[in-house]
């Protein structure tokens, strides 16, 4: 396998992560002029504002050196995520290489060109390395583009530093999934790969608190990541920590090229006897197949109640934040006019309805957009056709799937719902029931805007169908937040989708959003019907 | 005058720099087991999409009993059964669970049938789609197809994947489904080994092998079935000799491996 072939595969990978990477460090760099204060009294009082914060959640991120300064509030603010972030894409890249090509029949053809396993596998890792390279340069050319707008600078060398550091920690995850996926069955490669990785960064961020884990994390990468924060004033670049993130990179690496070389190409290393098995003849017996919406809900079961839960847990989690975040950030002077945008009446509820659910609408947008990704795969791998060819017309198609995603939508915000609702009471947040419900509901209507519109495009763009959609929801989401930061003016936060949604949680539901999305959902869903009846199937 | 199994008149679909299909005019009668044979990109996949309604024809039109297969479609759809060229991908789905979908969409399907085809190709339908070999993907298509006994079988390269007893196990299927009525509107991509797929359909003729001009076959009672699906084809030359030992050796215990296995 090519070099280039394998920068190739992971291309889309690159370019996301990159461009994500470059807007995270320059919006996170160009924010902290917008909030620090002018004055060095006003910094002072920021960094401690800042430091009493990162002390609620030290259990997930290291504390900041010099929050005060740009360079030590980019490393926690940016960088510190940077570390989830890069993992996850290490994760996903290392599986689809490891294992997903496979499935693909892409590595045997690769093989069958005479390539040796181990080249076929370090390539890959090359592959990603490169990439790499590519996202952490662009993610510091934008703390840069930041910084120099403000007329200050970041040394060069700090900047290296913190790019080969991050660089080094997204290879030992990469490598360390690739590992982890020679000895995994491919169905269960990827959650292998995700408990292990969510088990080293656990272990590391929960030694912080819990002195009886600090003996085992040198065992976890995420530490040797820690150790070195070079972009703060003071911040160090621990040598030994890199090298040691580089040297079992590459340890893992040729563990896994030499496990890739024993193993039978898509099974794993060592395959665990299939226990006797009786042979079915008949089909399944489930009455849900014999409802329309039912089945579609069943055969997504396991997604919907990942989205359920995780939605839940989530709300659950930004209340019981809710205190720990607000104090803090009151004692600023110069983020009352932000907390004054969206502050009506009491403090917890107004931060919960602007923070909580302006979160909770990206993601039910994510959850309408996940579907609409189902939908554009269906017709690419046939089971479009499939469907089709039964007694079953193509506006039938489209309603089933409009209504599953209603329902769908349905379950995750209220079980989010009442997830919240519980423990606000539990945290004597006081919140109005009737718009905690209000809030909620009003999220389903939120996920058909986007299920609509990636209805229409489904028909028009499929195979860029969730690029855009996703884009929208982000670009949406950061118009949101960011906008009374940056002062924008007023027609920017039109362009939102999350816009029409309000703050119902602390002003009542804005009836002209509701309707607009309505007539968004009912008109996207029409014309999608249309092309529906229209279109190629497959095309 | 009996309405056709399926027509099409002056169907065309024009993708555009000269490919596509164009004017294509069929009849189908009931009952007729009609192959559609032409090289890769000759427009058969097409024709079948057409006619299936997935893809809408540029011009012209096809009939399906009598019904118009795009303004129509649901109607066509409740009489027919349809493989398609690429079984569709179900993922993590198992096979009972791919069936009991589209059983159920469908309505009125007996799973005594379904039970039988999966006996007859010998398909667990309690893996998982993905763990399916491409020859059991294509079983499964093919029991989709049949589960409902449709009155039309429109099958798109049916025994692609399927070893060489499976693909006589198929056309045994269906020479049945004909003879209860169905009409079978199958495609093939190549035209060169049609005698030996009718001879692999004849009944009593097994181990059919082609090498290069040189077809030979082991035929089981009379020689009729042979001869009547040789018909149309230029034989220069036909030699027959008894079975060797080792032949009846072989084929006794390919019918004691048929039996039910003892416990």
């Amino acid at each position: 396998m090519s070099f280039l072939y394998s920068l190739r595969l992971t291309r889309w990978g690159i370019a996301g992560f990159s461009a994500l990477a470059f807007a995270l460090t320059l919006l996170q760099s160009i924010g902290f002029y917008q909030i620090v204060g002018h004055t060095p009294a006003e910094r002072a009082a920021f960094g401690r504002s800042m430091a009493q914060l990162a002390a609620q959640f030290t259990v997930l991120i290291a504390a900041p050196i010099r929050p005060d300064t740009v360079g030590g509030y980019v490393q926690w603010r940016a960088y510190s995520f940077f570390a989830i972030l890069f993992a996850i894409w290490a994760l996903v890249s290392a599986y689809g290489a490891a294992r997903g090509d496979e499935e693909r029949g892409l590595v045997e053809q690769v093989l069958a060109t005479g390539t040796a396993r181990t080249d076929a596998l370090v390539t890959r890792v090359l592959g990603f390395a490169a990439g790499c390279v590519v996202a952490v340069t662009v993610a510091a050319l934008g703390v840069e583009a930041g910084v120099s707008g403000a007329h200050e600078s970041i040394g060069i060398d700090s900047l290296a530093g913190v790019s080969v550091n991050l660089l080094g920690l997204a290879l030992c995850c990469y490598a360390l999934t690739m590992l982890v996926c020679q000895f995994a069955a491919s169905r269960y490669a990827t959650a292998a790969s995700a408990i292990v990785l969510l088990g080293l960064f656990l272990l590391n961020s929960l030694s912080r608190q819990l002195d009886q884990l600090s003996a085992w994390r040198w065992l976890s990468p995420f530490r040797y990541y820690d150790l070195s924060q070079p972009l703060a004033p003071g911040g160090t670049f621990d040598v030994r920590g890199v090298e040691a993130l580089f040297g079992s990179a590459a340890v893992m690496t040729v563990v896994a090229a030499v496990a890739f070389s024993y193993r039978d190409v898509g099974s794993p290393l060592v395959r665990i006897p299939v226990a006797p098995h009786h042979v079915l003849r008949e089909p399944d017996r489930n009455p849900v197949w014999r409802v329309p919406v039912l089945r579609g809900l069943y055969e997504r079961r396991a997604g919907l109640a990942v989205w359920t839960i995780g939605v839940a847990l989530l709300g659950v989690l930004m209340v019981i934040l809710t205190k720990n975040i607000v104090e803090p950030l009151l004692g600023l002077a110069q983020l009352r006019p932000y907390f004054n945008l969206f502050i009506t009446s009491g403090i917890y509820p107004s931060f919960l309805g602007f923070i909580w659910f302006g979160f909770a609408q990206l993601l039910i947008a994510g959850y309408a957009i996940a579907q609409v990704a189902r939908w554009s795969a269906e017709d690419t791998d046939g089971r479009l056709e499939a469907v089709l060819s039964n007694p079953i017309s193509r506006r039938g198609v489209l309603i089933e799937r409009a209504t599953v995603v209603m329902i769908g939508a349905l379950v995750v915000a209220a079980a989010s719902g009442v997830a919240v609702g519980i423990e606000s009471h539990a945290q004597s947040i006081d919140l109005n029931q009737g718009r905690l419900i209000s809030a909620s509901l009003l999220l389903v209507p939120m996920a058909m805007f986007f299920a609509a519109i990636g209805a229409l495009l489904v028909s028009l763009l499929p195979r860029a169908t969730v690029g855009l959609l996703g884009g929208f929801a982000f670009v949406s989401y950061f118009i949101v937040q960011l906008a009374p930061i940056f002062h924008w003016p007023s027609w920017t936060q039109d362009l939102s989708a999350f816009h029409l949604y309000g703050q119902p949680l602390s002003s009542g539901v804005d009836i002209t959003g509701l309707v607009i999305m309505l007539i968004v959902a009912a008109v996207g869903f029409a014309v999608s019907a249309l092309l529906m009846e229209r279109r190629d199937v497959g095309a | 005058m009996a309405v056709a199994a399926l027509s099409t008149s002056r169907l065309t679909k024009d993708y555009g720099g000269g490919h596509g299909l164009f004017d294509l005019d069929l009849v189908i009668h009931p009952q007729q087991v009609f192959g559609y044979l032409g090289p890769n990109g000759a427009g058969k996949t097409t024709t079948i999409r057409c006619v299936m309604g997935m893809i809408r024809p540029t011009s012209g039109s096809a009939h399906v009993f009598g019904i118009d297969c795009m303004r129509d479609a649901v109607e066509v759809k409740k009489r027919v059964g349809y493989l398609p060229g690429d079984i569709p991908q179900f993922g993590g789905m198992t096979g009972k669970e791919i069936v009991a979908y589209f059983g159920r969409m469908r309505g009125g399907v007996d799973p005594k049938r379904v039970s039988g085809l999966c006996d007859r190709f010998d398909l667990d339908l309690g893996r998982r789609f993905r763990e399916y070999s491409s020859g059991n993907k294509q079983k499964l298509g093919i029991v989709l197809a049949f589960m409902h006994a449709p009155d039309l079988l429109i099958l798109d390269e049916p025994t692609s994947g399927l070893d060489p007893l499976n693909q006589q196990e198929f056309y045994r299927l269906l020479r049945e489904e004909r003879d209860s009525g169905a009409t079978v509107f199958l495609s093939f991509a190549d035209g060169s080994d049609i005698p030996e797929k009718a001879m692999r359909r004849a009944e009593g003729v097994t181990d059919v092998n082609v090498d290069d001009r040189i077809v030979t076959c082991t035929v089981h009672g009379s020689f009729a079935p042979l001869l009547d699906a040789l018909h149309g084809a230029e034989v220069t030359n036909l030699v027959s000799r008894e079975p060797s030992l080792e032949e009846m050796f072989l084929e006794y215990y390919r019918e004691r491996s048929e039996l039910p296995l003892l416990p």
